[in-house]
């Protein structure tokens, strides 16, 4: 048997060593809890030699973002990181990090914005700015994400900055036994980044004749049309999904562990009468409670939902043609509108012809503990709706933390 | 400390795009004319929001308005890593982009001494949105935010003494210039030009259409602000070493400058003396760090 080099690390750690293993180039990094430790590990790999990267320390993260945008174009590789409210600190030169097509890779270690503790709020605030999101469940994931979320971004078919997102605390401070693959092998997976266009003096007049004149949103420009950046770039987006199943295939080949398909992994849904969709830590407690579920002949399944950005619609309108009823739990609420998760689930699936019910769930926000019994509750009332049953209210709060 | 050089020292080698986008007489289009032909082909230069924008025919990259001190960072971090360190990067940037919305992103790039050039094209207000008051903007001028009426005597604040705080950070080198004095301007490039670190130019450009003279006056505004002591021009090397770079033997009446220009119109003679106050006691003060060749601080 090959030999296999396991560390009990943090997610954090995780995160750095992705960034470690990808050889990024340019970091910058500004310290914001509980994403703090994933500078100070990258920090220390360079200074002991392991990491030849040029490291920021940036005076915010609007500057962080900014940093490694100008780096990517001039066709480094770069990672840059944060959380909460740094998360929203950040918005504006993520607009243009995306507008540019530069495939930068972003840790968010999640913090809501009503305090230090951990929900979804901070990278779905930044649903608009035209960045793919992943969302992970363990440690193990973090670190692989980091490797494909290169090269996925850096595919020529994409060319589009990727946000991986990981629950504060509940992974970025917990440690769990992690694979660290092979250098060997991750350089193999992840050719060198080539910046399009090339923007150094001397490479500067054939990217004029490739690109027209003028400066890097022209990549963007479709010409008299002023609406033409916005359709190429949500085009680009969708057309995202192929690379990211692709990637992740291959991943699965070469190291021997995927995720799903890349946009979702189903758990149990085969026969599934109720399904309930999770995110992050959730899917793994979830998972649980969907196994204590089926034990007692209970027909629910799960599905943990990995790409937010793009949609997986398709997936879920195959999944809506052989279940009854989907609880969406969303660790977030655009306030007034409501989860994101549960509207873009409607939305996929309002045109089948036999449409599933589907519930909503708040649960986890603002760390919020989420149990088993907590997602059994969940699990039971789907299932009741699949039956046909009256279930009310259709979006509810979870009862949480026990109690009852 | 930079070099004398004579006219026919100026690179010939034009660099910036005719025609621009600039107006008659517009002093950052020269400014940045005289700077690019400096710096030469092998530079990147970044924009930010800023007026006139489109101004050279070098590789260009830029974005937010608030974090030029950041791509400039970028830009030049990712050289490093890619090991074209033969590449200079270049923040030709307003006063707005530099004294105020993108102060934060400039010190920050400054105190971790990036080697960049930092350019300010310092036309002493947000022309590219139409003349609003900017950090840079002196004390008493009309602006379209600071107007003059029975209320109000124009902008009621002084200017932020921008390069002085940059010297403060402890940079290689720190220089003030104007569009009037263009040899004075290129040394201070070439010599910016050949150290490695942090260095910061700000250049006073006259704006016909914001500060209300006739195009065809750009250079005697110019000229005027030095020769007023309005506008010093120094060097500072390592937030230290200081020299005057233009120094008569006697100022001329700050009344000769102000009063070419429309922005000063509403100024009273009580004013316009006051004005004369500060900048006599300034210019005094850097005749002494001159004398000294340091700032003692
Ligand atoms: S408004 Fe002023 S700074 Fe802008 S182009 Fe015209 S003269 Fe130049």
């Amino acid at each position: 048997m090959e030999h296999k080099n396991f560390e009990v690390m943090t997610g954090n750690k995780a995160c750095a060593w992705g960034v470690k293993l990808s050889r990024v180039q340019v970091a910058s990094i500004y310290p914001v809890t509980p994403q703090t430790t994933i500078g100070e590990y990258i920090a220390e790999f360079i200074a002991k030699g392991e990491l030849n990267c040029e490291l920021v320390n940036a005076e915010g993260e609007l500057s962080t973002q900014a940093i490694v945008k100008a780096a990517s174009r001039v066709g480094a590789r770069t990672f840059v990181c944060t959380s909460g409210p740094g998360q929203l600190y950040m918005h504006h030169p993520m607009h243009g990090t995306s507008s540019g097509r530069l495939p930068v890779v972003m840790a968010t270690v999640h913090r809501g914005n009503k305090g230090m503790q951990p929900d979804h709020t901070d990278l779905m605030s930044q649903l608009w700015t035209g960045w793919i999101q992943w969302y992970c469940e363990n440690n193990q994931e973090v670190l692989d994400s980091v490797i494909m979320a290169y090269r996925t971004a850096e595919d020529k078919r994409v060319r589009l900055p990727i946000a991986i997102g990981y629950d504060g605390y509940i992974l970025s401070y917990t440690s769990e036994p992690v694979e660290i693959p092979d250098q060997a092998m991750v350089d193999e997976f992840l050719p060198p980044y080539e910046p399009i266009p090339n923007i150094l003096p001397d490479k500067w007049a054939e990217a004029q004749t490739r690109r027209g004149a003028g400066m890097m949103g022209d990549f963007m420009s479709g010409g008299a049309d002023p609406q033409a950046a916005w359709r190429i770039h949500h085009e680009a987006i969708l057309n995202s999904k192929g690379v990211i199943k692709e990637v992740n295939e291959e991943f699965g080949k070469r190291f021997g562990r995927k995720y799903g398909n890349g946009l979702v992994e189903e758990y149990r849904t085969d026969d599934a009468e109720a399904v309930i969709v999770a995110m992050g830590t959730i899917a793994s407690t979830a998972r649980v409670a969907i196994d204590r579920m089926r034990s007692e002949g209970k027909p629910v399944g799960l599905v943990k939902l990995k790409t937010f950005v793009p949609f997986p619609t398709e997936d879920f309108q195959e999944l809506g043609k052989r279940t009854r009823a989907i609880g969406m739990i969303d660790r977030n609420v655009c306030l007034g509108l409501g989860g994101a998760g549960f509207g873009e689930l409607r939305r996929a699936l309002y045109d089948l012809e036999e449409r599933p019910r589907i519930l909503g769930f708040y649960a986890g926000l603002a760390g919020a503990e989420v149990r088993v019994r907590d997602i059994e509750k969940m699990a039971e009332k789907t299932l009741k709706a699949a039956r046909g049953e009256k279930v009310e209210p259709i979006i509810e709060w979870a009862k949480l933390g026990g109690g009852e | 400390m930079s070099e004398r050089i004579t006219i026919k020292q100026i690179p010939l080698e034009e660099l910036v795009i005719t025609p621009g986008s600039a107006c008659q007489g517009c002093g950052a289009a020269l400014a940045a004319r005289l700077a690019f032909k400096a710096l030469g082909p092998n530079t990147i230069r970044h924009s930010i929001p800023a007026c006139p924008d489109n101004v050279t025919r070098t590789p260009t990259s830029g974005g937010e308005f608030e974090a030029g001190g950041d791509h400039v960072t970028g830009t030049w971090r990712a050289l490093k890593a890619l090991g074209r360190e033969d590449v200079q990067v270049v923040g030709f940037y307003g006063d707005g982009g530099v004294y105020d919305i993108g102060f934060q992103s400039i010190s920050g790039a400054a105190i971790r001494n990036e080697n960049v050039f930092i350019i300010c094209k310092n036309n002493e207000a947000y022309m590219n949105t139409g003349g609003q008051v900017s950090g840079a903007t002196p004390q008493l001028a009309m602006t379209t935010t600071t107007p003059v009426g029975p209320m109000s005597r124009g902008k009621p604040n002084s200017r932020k003494n921008t390069p002085m705080i940059f010297a403060m950070h402890g940079v290689p080198y720190v220089a003030t210039a104007s569009v009037a004095f263009p040899t004075d301007l290129i040394a201070k490039i070439q010599y910016g030009k050949g150290i490695k670190g942090f260095k910061f130019l700000d250049i006073l450009s006259p704006c016909p259409t914001g500060w209300r003279f006739e195009p065809n006056k750009t250079i005697e505004v110019a000229r005027l602000a030095v020769q007023t002591g309005f506008w010093p021009l120094y060097e500072i090397i390592d937030g230290r070493k200081f020299r005057l770079t233009y120094k008569p033997r006697e100022l001329k009446p700050v009344a000769e400058y102000l009063k070419l220009q429309g922005r000063f119109r509403h100024l009273t003679e009580e004013e316009i003396k006051e004005i004369q106050r500060d900048i006599t006691d300034y210019w005094e003060r850097l005749l002494k760090l001159d004398e000294i060749g340091e700032i003692l601080l």
